[in-house]
């Protein structure tokens, strides 16, 4: 018999693998999501603020309180997110497995769309519709002498168009990324099988991607049910409520209890949706796709096709990005929006203080509130995509190494909540979280990290949306092979993992990025004089009847973040020479 | 020396490998065989730290590596042994000579004694003109050169191989084989190999091991394996062609093999008897010891000719010197010789 001897260097293994990660991912995921989550309940069941709930639910306003912008919001949501997968999946077909015309270029105009705030695309919608219901400047087309209908210029159908133009973006990257993972090898096996196309399509590439389908389905759904800014522009002026601006009025006129109540029902509706979509995807096996060989493309000829396609793509392209684009631009230097391509001047730009014009507002280059709001936006992108990706990729990685468990679903789960809650309630309910001292920590409200910690908070979900995708793809092998050489978690990560996720990587923090910059509707109530957005300025330009400042500031919105994600894709391309065509 | 004992790796209720143990020497070649599903790679990933073991030890040169009981387990990097992987799990982001040198720079070696331990494994593999190449660059027999030079680079004292051959081509197969074991010479390491392929435990192994759904059947070396079967699903897994294994059954005059009377004398009444391939023979007509089958299948084997009838789901190979004037769809006699080499229980284990 041996003399066997148990020494230092093994060590004992107290937890199954991947305990001590969970823990600590699911501690994290507590503190920036569930606690803020639970103080707004709470908050609604205090003694002075519970009759709140009877008079949503059962009250004599309970009808415009609730059951009218219910109605009104899930329609929005339901054909928006019907509108964006088909929109988005026909898009990401077009440039993933065709061999249309310019695939590049509608590929990069596709993901264009996010750039745009949809309370630009609102803004320019009325510089080119507004009619003369509500009084106020006409738009473009009433301009010209045409009589626009109301039900064009206001209300649901605006708010339809608007939305879809906006979230198919969302749509197409999370379809395209899944579609480029469908390995040639997947569709030359059904060649052989004798399968056409449609067959192909239908058999072998939708099953493939359905997980991805329903993950952008579910995700527009969200987005449109809980989007602020557009309804309030295009609604709210023909008493068209939905949930989220019943909410965000309850709690502008200080009904906060209501406005509470309100949100929390709004979480409620949507994460039903939202918790079906999320139960599909993960009953399902996981389909790891990228291994450590490579793998060539290979195109569906569309024949005779291809240039009415690129056509049909471009229509929906041109009038989702350029002529928003355009408009935003245009009215920025026109006095009125009826003349927007006349009597243009630099004014809102970069003139001085004249009491004669807007009432004495200089130009926004020589607005320090503008400046400094546009440093501030800028140094909370960076900071909330930095954060959201490092949080973002420890959560996606822990919940596909270590899919079993209660941990595992409870971190999915959590990682998901902000999607269920609208901007606006989650920016009060951050104000509840951190507004007041905490122990030894100071009262936030007002400060630089407030907007930071609930900027990474809320755009979780869509980091941990992009890095899911993207590790679960990194097959464990190759992982594992660098386990074994001793390589510890955070070398695994930095020089595997990472290297081979970085484009879902540098997606997501861009992705993070262009949303901070052009959120509104969770800053809107975060916002305070000493710690100004260039969002909220330009909402309360346009709410006042500024319209050219409000636009010249979304141009530069729209800029930076165009700026941002050109560089990052040329970034992506040079980094990747082991991804070349 | 390399001991494992009464090792269990359960995954929830299900026993993956069950209460295994296992001894080798420094410097041996063990193969694990088995048929896909059978518990063998499982038992690898243990080894290789990748999984913890439920119960048993692991023992790598008198130390524990891994205790089921106390939940000890040592880091895989800390077991001195490295592991191929089926799929290569080479780095597609690094080329050859960066997935090679990243194991060395993770032990922090120097750069310059890292550097020529690179050049001296991708010499030793003969992949040094493909150094700058990427992984989707070159061909699956390069790529297993690359998972292999990446292995062997930081000098790990236990070699693990998952199955590493299953991918390539059959003569590149053959050739790996005798590259491995010329490099199992030259590095001296304690080899472990897992294997569906009993040609390939065959001609490489040093020790044997043969699993089945969890358990080793038998553990012993190559010509044990093929000599004294103590199992009948070793003798029908192991060899080239696999022993013929016919069911005897006790009748009213005496004994009856497949259905056929036939003067034998088992040990038992309820019974399997073996015949190696060799001893069976062809005839033109039917004797007392022969068997009517439908031929199947003849092939040529290095000289000889290889034989093979089915009957119903008997299936009986026979080697023969010649085999003329048959065909396929024939019926023909296979002559047992007097007395079977061996016999198994219906269980499985050798009672004679």
């Amino acid at each position: 018999m041996v003399n066997v001897t148990m020494r230092a260097k093994g060590r004992r293994a107290y937890f199954q693998q991947g305990t001590v990660l969970k823990i600590v991912v699911l501690a994290i995921l507590t503190a920036l999501i569930v606690l803020p989550l639970i103080r707004t309940v709470v908050f609604t069941f205090q003694p002075e603020t519970i009759g709140a709930w009877g008079d949503v639910l059962r009250g004599r306003l309970s009808k415009n309180l609730f059951y009218k912008p219910l109605g009104n919001t899930l329609l929005i949501g339901g054909i928006v997110s019907v509108g964006c997968v088909l929109l988005g999946g026909f898009l990401a077909w077009l440039v993933v497995m065709t061999n249309v015309p310019f695939r590049r270029t509608i590929g990069v105009m596709a993901t264009l769309p996010f750039m745009i705030p949809s309370f630009a695309a609102a803004l320019a919608w009325g510089s080119l519709f507004r009619n003369d219901r509500v009084g106020g400047q006409i738009g473009w087309i009433q301009g010209l002498g045409f009589d626009v209908p109301d039900w064009l210029a206001w209300g649901m159908v605006p708010t339809l168009i608007v939305l879809t133009l906006h979230y198919f973006s969302l749509a197409f990257t999370i379809i395209a990324a899944a579609l480029a993972t469908v390995n040639s090898d997947l569709v030359e096996a059904a060649q052989i099988a004798g399968a056409k196309g449609r067959r192909i399509l239908m058999g072998i590439i939708l099953p493939v991607t359905t997980p991805a389908l329903v993950a952008a389905g579910s995700l527009c759904f969200a987005g449109a049910v809980s989007n602020f800014a557009t309804p309030a522009l295009l609604g709210l002026p023909v008493r068209m409520q939905t949930l989220s601006t019943r909410l965000f009025g309850m709690i502008e006129v200080g009904q906060v209890g209501r406005g509470y109540v309100i949100g929390i029902l709004l979480v409620i509706i949507s994460g039903a949706f939202l918790w079906a979509g999320n139960r599909f995807i993960s009953g399902r096996r996981s389909y790891a796709t990228i291994t450590g060989k490579g793998g060539r493309a290979k195109r569906f000829d569309l024949r005779a096709a291809r240039w009415p396609l690129f056509g049909v793509a471009m229509v929906f392209l041109l009038a989702s990005t350029i002529v928003p684009m355009i408009v935003l631009f245009a009215s920025s230097f026109a006095p009125s929006s009826a003349k927007l391509f006349s009597g243009w001047t630099a004014h809102y730009w970069v003139g001085t203080s004249d009491p004669s014009f807007a009432q004495g507002i200089p130009g926004i280059m020589h607005n320090s509130d503008i400046i400094r709001a546009l440093t501030i936006t800028l140094a909370l992108g960076v900071c909330v995509a930095l954060l959201g990706m490092i949080v973002g990729l420890l959560v996606s990685y822990t919940t596909a190494r270590y899919r079993e468990g209660w941990m595992s679903a409870a971190i999915t789960q959590f990682s998901f909540l902000p999607l269920l809650v609208p901007g606006i309630a989650f920016g009060a309910a951050y104000i509840a979280y951190l507004g007041a001292p905490i122990g030894p920590f100071p009262a936030l409200y007002g400060t630089f990290a407030l907007l930071v910690i609930a900027g990474t908070a809320y755009l979780l979900p869509f980091s941990v949306q992009t890095g899911r995708a993207v590790i679960q793809q990194v097959s464990g092998e190759l992982e594992e092979s660098a386990r074994i050489t001793g390589a510890g978690f955070i070398r695994r990560l930095a020089a595997i993992t990472v290297p081979l996720a970085i484009r879902g990587l540098t997606a997501g923090g861009i992705l993070i990025f262009v949303k901070i910059v052009r959120d509104l509707s969770l800053v809107v109530l975060l916002f305070t004089p000493t710690m100004p957005v260039m969002s909220v300025l330009a909402y309360r330009y346009a709410s006042e009847g500024f319209a050219q400042f409000a636009n010249a500031i979304t141009v530069v919105i729209l800029v930076i973040s165009i700026v941002a994600t050109l560089l990052a894709s040329r970034l992506q391309a040079k980094s990747q020479p082991w991804l070349k065509d | 020396m390399l001991e494992i004992k009464n090792l269990t790796k359960r995954f929830g209720d299900f026993e993956a490998v069950k209460d295994i143990s296992l001894c080798v020497p420094d410097g041996a070649f063990l193969v694990l065989l088995g048929p896909s599903g059978c518990g063998k790679s499982t038992l690898l990933r243990v080894l290789a730290g990748l999984e913890h073991a439920s119960e048993g030890q692991i023992i790598f040169d008198d130390q524990i590596v891994s205790d089921g009981q106390k939940n000890w387990s040592v880091d895989p990097a800390k077991r001195n042994s490295g592991l191929v992987f089926q799929s290569y799990a080479l780095w597609p982001h690094m080329s050859v000579r960066g997935n090679v040198e990243w194991p060395l720079k993770v032990m922090n070696m120097p750069a310059a004694e890292r550097k020529t331990r690179t050049d001296e494994v991708l010499n030793l593999l003969d992949i040094h003109a493909l150094a700058d190449r990427y992984p989707n660059e070159i061909s699956g027999g390069q790529q297993q050169r690359v998972a292999i030079a990446r292995t062997i680079a930081p000098k790990p004292g236990v070699l693990l191989f998952d199955e590493p051959l299953s991918n390539l081509d059959a003569k590149l197969r053959v050739e790996m084989r005798t590259e491995l074991m010329r490099l199992h010479r030259t590095t001296g390491a304690t080899t472990v190999y897992v294997t569906h392929d009993q040609i390939e435990a065959m001609t490489m192994a040093t020790h044997v091991a043969v699993i089945n759904e969890g358990r080793v059947q038998q553990f012993g070396a190559p010509s044990d394996l093929i000599d004294h079967p103590e199992t009948a699903f070793v003798a029908t897994f192991v060899g080239t062609p696999p022993n013929n294994i016919i069911p005897v059954t006790k009748s009213d005059e005496g004994y009856a093999l497949a259905g056929h009377q036939m003067p034998v004398e088992p040990p038992s009444d309820d019974c399997l008897a073996m015949y190696r391939a060799e001893t069976l023979k062809l005839v033109n007509t039917k004797s007392s010891r022969s068997l009517p089958m439908e031929l199947v299948e003849v092939s040529a084997i290095a000289g000889r000719t290889m034989v093979t009838g089915l009957s119903d789901t008997l299936r009986l190979t026979a080697i023969v010197d010649r085999a003329e004037n048959i065909r396929i769809g024939d019926t023909i006699q296979f002559e047992l010789p007097k007395a079977p080499q061996c016999w198994f229980a219906h269980s499985g284990e050798r009672i004679g």
